[in-house]
């Protein structure tokens, strides 16, 4: 019941996303996909770490899941961080740039 | 004829200038900008393949080190940028016919846009010099800008400004990049830098080798709309007029390929590489997707949708063999036409009932059964649906994956185009299917009578492409195993 | 010399993180756009530092130079023509930013980029 109550509460958080204006089946049901894509598909990718080593790849894979699913409602989360203001848009270039550089040229022969 | 190959940039970019200059010469500007943009997708069609020269300075053989140096801006054509430059041409052709028969009074500088970033796209894919390429990715940045700032909707000119802002951050550490390999091997020339980086002239492990990828990766994926830069990108496809929007996002994924191949010919021996590229694609499938999945406004949607896909091409382009690549290609020249459709289908229905909210349409398909019906099959296209030829790139793709022993990525794939198809069946429902709201007001007009002509081309090409892939994969196919 | 050099390249990198620290931090939109202009001078400096060469003379060939003498002392002229280039479209894109600031500017009243750049796809998604 627990988990039903939780992912009912999902579908509630859900109405914020969409205010102002009226929250209408399709989009709910969009948006309940959406959180299942994400989880699916990133736990999928992580699946990919096995080509560096296998142990990883299981301890990152069951780490994320448990982490993602715990976490629902994911969807409003990710919306606030690709918002369109030009800060979090260059915050986020930014940092990527700085990850880019630093993986690179730290990392780029142990590939 | 190789004269005709430096003829693909100068023609629209006199034309640009032309029509700018002239513009108050209202009836003459429309019959010039139509003569021009017809003449477009021909001059690819009639030329042959070759190497251009700027300056005639042929290449020069040092004699010493047996070593071939480019002294001159050199442009290779060949069967990949004969295809996508003809297909930029009509998509040009279309826009610009669109426009023409929208309003009765021209706009010279809008028109003067369009002209110079299709120019300044077809010498991107043309050229063999990064910084030649670089130049004409400034004068694209500048061309976008202004065809979003142009439009008449709301919050244009925010939009256009942050991708100004970002731009400025992206461009300059390409810029950056390519200095780091100009004072590697002291040249700009591609094939040169190639050949410097393949004979171990340039210590491929060094770290300013790598500095200069991770840079010049920057700039691509600022060039591409990949993550981080995907929210933006998709911003500024919902900002533009429906027909820019829809030669914007060829801009983009033309530029996509013609930095991604040039990357891939100096960088292919560091397994980093491709790393980054698939990682990026990866984020870029799951984010645009599962965004595209939560937007009320269609026009925001089919933007991410467009992100989204790019991360198919650049799938494509990381696996690396030779299928692969060949694949990423077709899928990349699928997208253009595909998500051109989208855009002016999209754009007639906006054109129809000035709304772009979702939750404010419903039953359109009564008032407008040929555009719902050409939107179908187009939106059909993008999620892979057989025979059309989003399937047969997708297919080839999987197929692709599952040949280099990476199974998650085809089921990724597979995933996200069913994601895809899901965001087009719940805006497609909502748009045309549900019964119409009683607020929405729809005051008998008609769709313009181009819209429904340049959507049908595009569809024809859809289908063709579907049918018989191989008139298209065979040619990019050879080209692959050239530059592998 | 080659501290030469050396300074000219400390100096770009400087005005490099200069600029992306601008980008990040600094609120008004005019003095954010002068530390973004900053990266491309940067990036303009450390390519002119590339052609630099320690008691080189200017690469134009004179009549009466020796042409292999001028060939081992000349400096290196690609990347100034490159950054020639570059300098002008770093102008043109500086004039577009700073005309749509002036656009902006009339209609908010205000230069911070909090208020003018913020999340517009609220507003714009329901407004009755």
């Amino acid at each position: 019941m627990k988990l039903y109550d939780q992912i009912f509460n999902v579908v509630k958080q859900f109405k914020k996303l969409f205010s102002p204006g009226p929250v209408t089946n399709a989009d709910v049901s969009g948006s309940i996909t959406a959180e299942i894509f994400i989880i699916v598909s990133l736990v999928l990718a992580a699946l990919l770490l096995r080509h560096v080593s296998v142990l990883l790849a299981g301890l990152v894979t069951l780490i994320l899941a448990v982490v993602l699913i715990s976490n629902i409602p994911l969807i409003p989360k990710f919306k606030i961080e690709q918002e369109d203001s030009l800060e979090k848009m260059l915050f986020y270039a930014v940092i990527t740039l700085a990850i880019i550089v630093t993986f690179i040229y730290w990392g780029g022969n142990l590939v | 004829m190789n004269e005709l190959i430096p003829l693909m940039v100068i023609v629209p970019l006199m034309a640009a200038l032309l029509i700018s200059a002239f513009s108050k010469f209202n009836k003459a500007t429309k019959v010039f900008a139509f003569v021009v943009a017809l003449c477009l997708p021909v001059i690819p069609i009639a030329s042959h393949y070759g190497l251009h020269y700027f300056g005639g300075y042929a290449p020069v053989m040092d004699n010493v080190t047996n070593v071939m140096y480019h002294p001159a801006i050199t442009y290779s054509f060949t069967f990949l940028q004969q295809i996508f430059i003809a297909m930029l041409g009509l998509l040009t052709f279309l826009v610009v016919f669109i426009y023409l028969t929208k309003y009765k009074k021209v706009s010279g500088p809008y028109l003067f846009l369009l002209f110079l970033g299709t120019a300044a796209v077809t010498a991107m894919l043309l050229t063999d010099d990064i910084f030649h390429m670089f130049v004409f990715f400034e004068i694209l940045a500048l061309a976008q800008v202004g065809i979003v700032a142009a439009s008449s909707i709301d919050y244009s000119y925010e939009m256009a400004l942050k991708y100004m802002v970002l731009g400025s951050i992206g461009s300059p550490m390409m810029l950056l990049g390519i200095g780091f390999l100009l004072a590697l091997t002291g040249s700009v020339n591609v094939t040169d830098i190639a050949a410097a980086v393949h004979n171990g002239l340039v210590d491929a492990t060094s770290p300013v080798f790598l500095l200069s990828l991770g840079l010049i990766f920057f700039g691509w994926l600022y060039a591409s709309g990949l993550p981080p830069f995907h929210t933006i990108k998709s911003g500024i496809y919902s900002k533009a007029e429906p027909h820019g929007a829809a030669l914007l996002q060829s801009f983009t994924v033309v530029s996509m390929i013609s930095i991604v191949l040039i990357m891939f010919r100096i960088y292919s021996s560091l397994p980093i590489f491709e790393v980054l590229v698939v990682f990026f694609s990866i984020l870029a499938m799951i984010l645009g997707v599962s965004l595209a999945l939560t937007q009320t406004d269609f026009r925001r949607m089919i933007g991410f949708l467009a992100v989204g896909e790019l991360g198919f091409i650049g799938l494509g382009i990381g696996l690396g063999t030779q299928y692969a690549i060949t694949a990423g290609l077709f899928q990349a020249l699928n997208e253009i036409i595909i998500t051109a459709l989208l855009f002016i289908g999209f754009g007639a229905i906006v054109n129809a009932t000035d709304e772009v909210d979702t939750r404010k349409l419903g039953g359109l398909l009564a008032y407008h059964p040929k555009v719902s019906i050409m939107l179908l099959i187009a939106g059909l296209a993008m999620a892979g649906v057989p025979p059309l030829s989003g399937f047969q790139s997708k297919l080839m793709l999987v197929q692709a994956s599952l040949n280099c022993g990476f199974p998650e990525i085809s089921i990724l794939a597979i995933m996200v185009s069913i994601a895809t198809f899901v965001v087009f069946v719940k805006t497609y429902y909502t748009m045309f299917l549900k019964p119409k709201p009683n607020e929405l007001e729809l005051e008998k007009k008609e769709v313009p009578r181009t819209m429904i002509f340049a959507m049908g081309v595009l569809l024809i090409i859809v289908i063709l492409l579907g049918v018989f892939p191989d008139i298209v994969t065979a040619g990019i196919s050879n080209f692959v195993g050239g530059i592998l | 010399m080659a501290q030469t050099q050396l300074a000219i390249l400390f100096t770009s990198a400087a005005l490099v993180v200069i600029g992306l620290y601008s980008a990040i931090f600094i609120d008004n939109i005019i003095k954010k756009i002068i530390g973004i202009s900053f990266i491309e001078e940067g990036a303009n400096l450390f390519i002119v530092a590339i052609g630099y060469k320690p008691g080189g003379v200017v690469p134009i060939l004179m009549p009466g130079m020796d042409t292999s003498w001028f060939a081992t002392n000349a400096a290196y002229p690609l990347p100034f023509g490159l950054v020639l280039t570059s300098i002008v479209i770093g102008a043109s894109t500086l004039a577009v930013m700073l005309a749509l600031v002036m656009v902006l500017y009339r209609r908010y009243g205000t230069l911070s980029t909090s208020v003018m750049l913020a999340d517009t796809s609220k507003q714009e998604e329901y407004d009755e």
